[in-house]
């Protein structure tokens, strides 16, 4: 798709589908166009229009009555009814879109908008996109043909296929193409058409086989003609109907050589304008480079780009801190200190509690009990702390000299010092 | 490459002949996709660079397609035949795709050990000879239900069976034992009397009208010598009957004596093995035992 693409070769096949050396064709620029799905279905949309026959009721149908409203005070709805009497139609209804024998809401005229027009330049890039399509075998695919076996892709035949005359001959040329299991599936599908189409002399229907694209005709068309499926078309008159089938992209086509060869001046390429049709260049693309994923992991792409963020934020659990301990912590360290010297303070004021209540009672508590053992524990501890500290040698206090003459940084060391 | 995103664009958005989409899900029904999906990753005509295990008469192959053979349909696959070993066939399955996406490594060592245990499922099935479960469809068992009557009522079993035993009968199959309804016994007089009345009515047109009168006379001459014969075997039976009355033993039993039968029954007999029985009037008697049984023995 890209302005600037490697053409590769095609190569030609006999009519027994045998390669034909030497002969390969450059591919034509229109393969290259870019496929518009949308554009294809509104042309094919508005094309499929323009051979419509206009269909109406009569102009007097439900009129050819002499009716009149009875008015009001007659017990009967306003509507107006047929005069006269002795038959069974008197005093009907006539002439709503609820009486019976009446004409219908908004009668179909035969001077309604059948065809629609399409711009020139619609009609030519849809046929370009459509003819582009028919180049790549997944849409081809996609669209339902069988092209398993088929040997290449876009199939260009040599020009004798166009001089076939007998429909035996035909078939045996489909099939060494490999062509035959599209219009086999073809014949599978042959059913009756639901609906009331059946008595409108719509009976039949299946689906569509390869489309073959000649130059010439000398005798093509004929041989062809009774294959269940399979059509033909002039290369000079390319029909989006039968490009683009429903209008959806992808036919199976079969090209002759002649044909291949005259795409390039039908449709010309981006550099040089189309020689048969004026004016027509073939339609820019969007995107030059297609191929999405290779451009988004692409150096020039890449470098612009910041660093991808790969932090991943899980949700966490709030906890509340006021029932968990840790998370209070988390949030203020010094609630531990509070915490416990709550537990302490508690712890002691009811030990002292125990031992007054014991005292005032004349109780003698024994010796395992917590708050004995609490305050023998403290005594013992109030005594080791003042042994140790008569023991610790004791500093010389330090006399208070003049200070020395102030210098910036050292009264800074000073200042922390004697704070100290 | 280049079509790669372009097709996947046209064929999710537009229309793919192989996409089935339901509920919940879009299924593929490409025979070459991997996962039987529909998505970006697996879309076998989506991507050029493809590979899929995939089974044929129980033999499992790799097949691999790269974007340069995209073009030639004839022979975009290669085919890699798998070891029959496990282990070796995943040591193959990795050395071929050495450098390929791991999506598709991945996902075709999972189809390649569903495809080995299926296939293990259906060797075991074998062996094991499962009855074939057949589904009934119900518009064919109805119709054939109600053609089976039809028929059954247009056969006349009943005409044919009754037809095949009187046919008997008439050949003596039976041996003149049989019992007769009596309902069924007048029925066949009458049949015999209408179609002897139609063969009358046809010799009548056949002969001159002169001669019912002699017809009627030999019929009545029948009828007579018929009560004549009953009246002579009446007299035999009874110089029989007088020449034994006297003793009391020496009563031979015929072999037919454990078919027991009665005068009535012998009548019977005799009168439609006649073809051309006249209207003949029936004495029912009771059964006198020794008469009886001399008349079995003639």
């Amino acid at each position: 798709m890209s302005l600037s693409v490697a053409r590769p070769l095609v190569s030609v096949y006999s009519e027994k589908s045998e390669v034909v050396a030497g002969a390969a064709l450059p591919l034509p620029f229109v393969f290259k166009a870019p496929i518009r799905p949308d554009l294809v279905n509104d042309v094919h949309v508005s094309m499929s229009k323009n051979a419509r026959q206009p269909y109406c009721v009569s102009k007097e149908a439900g009129h050819q009555t002499s009716a009149e409203s009875w008015g009001t005070g007659r017990a009967v709805a306003r509507i107006p009814r047929v005069r006269g009497g002795g038959t069974h139609r008197s005093g009907q209804g006539a002439f709503g879109n609820m009486c019976r024998g009446g004409r219908m809401f908004a009668p179909t005229k035969p001077w309604r908008r059948w065809h629609r027009r399409v711009n020139l330049r619609q009609r030519r890039a849809a046929a370009a996109a459509a003819v582009a399509a028919a180049g790549v075998p997944a849409l081809v695919q996609a669209r339902g043909h069988i092209i398993e076996k088929v040997p290449e892709f876009p199939l260009v035949v040599a020009d004798k296929v166009q001089e076939i005359n007998k429909t035996k001959q035909a078939v045996i040329f489909l099939r060494r193409i490999k062509a035959w299991s599209d219009v086999l599936k073809v014949y599978k599908s042959q059913r009756l058409r639901a609906g009331k189409g059946k008595m409108r002399n719509r009976r039949r229907v299946q689906r569509r086989g390869p489309l073959i694209i000649y130059h010439k005709d000398q005798g093509l068309t004929r041989a062809f003609r009774n294959i269940p499926g399979v059509e033909t078309l002039n290369v000079d008159k390319l029909n989006l109907l039968k490009l683009a089938p429903g209008g959806h992209v992808g036919r199976f086509i079969i090209w002759t050589q002649s044909a291949f060869e005259r795409l390039d001046a039908l449709f010309g390429s981006w550099k040089t304008p189309s020689k048969e049709k004026k004016n027509f260049n073939l339609p820019q693309p969007k995107m030059a480079n297609t191929d999405l994923t290779k451009l988004l992991k692409s150096e020039e792409i890449r470098k612009v780009l910041r660093a991808p963020n790969k932090r991943v934020v899980r949700a966490t659990r709030k906890l509340n801190p006021l029932t968990n301990s840790r998370a209070m912590l988390r949030l203020n360290p010094y609630a531990a200190v509070l915490k416990r010297e709550a537990v302490l303070g508690q712890r002691r004021t009811r030990n002292a509690r125990a031992l007054a209540l014991a005292e005032k009672r004349g109780i003698k508590l024994p010796e395992d009990d917590t708050a004995v053992k609490a305050e023998k524990l403290r005594e013992k501890r109030t005594k080791a702390i003042k042994v140790a500290a008569s023991k610790k040698p004791k500093k010389p206090v330090a006399k208070k000299t003049a200070p020395p003459p102030p210098k910036k940084k050292a009264s800074k060391e000073k200042k922390p010092a004697a704070k100290k | 490459m280049q079509h790669d995103d372009v097709v996947w664009a046209i064929i999710n958005k537009t229309h793919c002949s192989h996409k089935v989409s339901t509920k919940t899900q879009q299924f593929c029904r490409n025979e070459y996709n991997l996962t039987g999906l529909c998505s970006r990753a697996s879309c076998p005509l989506a991507n050029s660079k493809y590979a899929t295990i995939r089974e044929e008469n129980g033999i499992i192959y790799l097949y691999m397609r790269t974007a340069e053979r995209i073009m030639f349909p004839n022979k975009q696959w290669e085919k890699v035949k798998l070891s029959r070993n496990f282990e070796k066939a995943i040591h193959q399955i990795n050395e071929n795709l050495l450098y390929w996406p791991a999506f598709i490594k991945a996902k075709c060592k999972q189809r390649f050990v569903k495809i080995t245990q299926y296939l293990i499922r259906m060797r075991k099935l074998k062996l094991r000879r499962v009855k074939e479960l057949v589904p009934i469809q119900r518009k064919i068992e109805r119709r054939e239900r109600r053609r089976e009557e039809k028929a059954l009522v247009a056969a006349r079993i009943d005409n044919a069976i009754e037809k095949q035993l009187l046919d008997r009968l008439k050949k003596g199959t039976y041996n003149d034992i049989y019992n007769f309804p009596q309902m069924a016994f007048d029925a066949a007089l009458k049949a015999e009397e209408i179609s002897d009345e139609s063969e009358s009515e046809k010799s009548d047109e056949e002969e001159k009208e002169m001669e019912l009168e002699p017809e009627l006379e030999k019929e009545l001459q029948r009828n007579v010598e018929e009560v004549d014969e009953f009246v002579e075997a009446d007299s035999d039976m009874e110089s029989d009957a007088d020449s034994e009355s006297g003793h009391k033993e020496g009563v031979d039993v015929g072999s037919d004596f454990e078919s027991e039968t009665s005068d009535i029954e012998d009548i019977s007999v005799k009168a439609p093995s006649k073809k051309k029985a006249r209207v003949e009037i029936e004495y029912e008697t009771e059964p006198v035992a020794s008469i009886s049984r001399k008349k079995i023995k003639n």
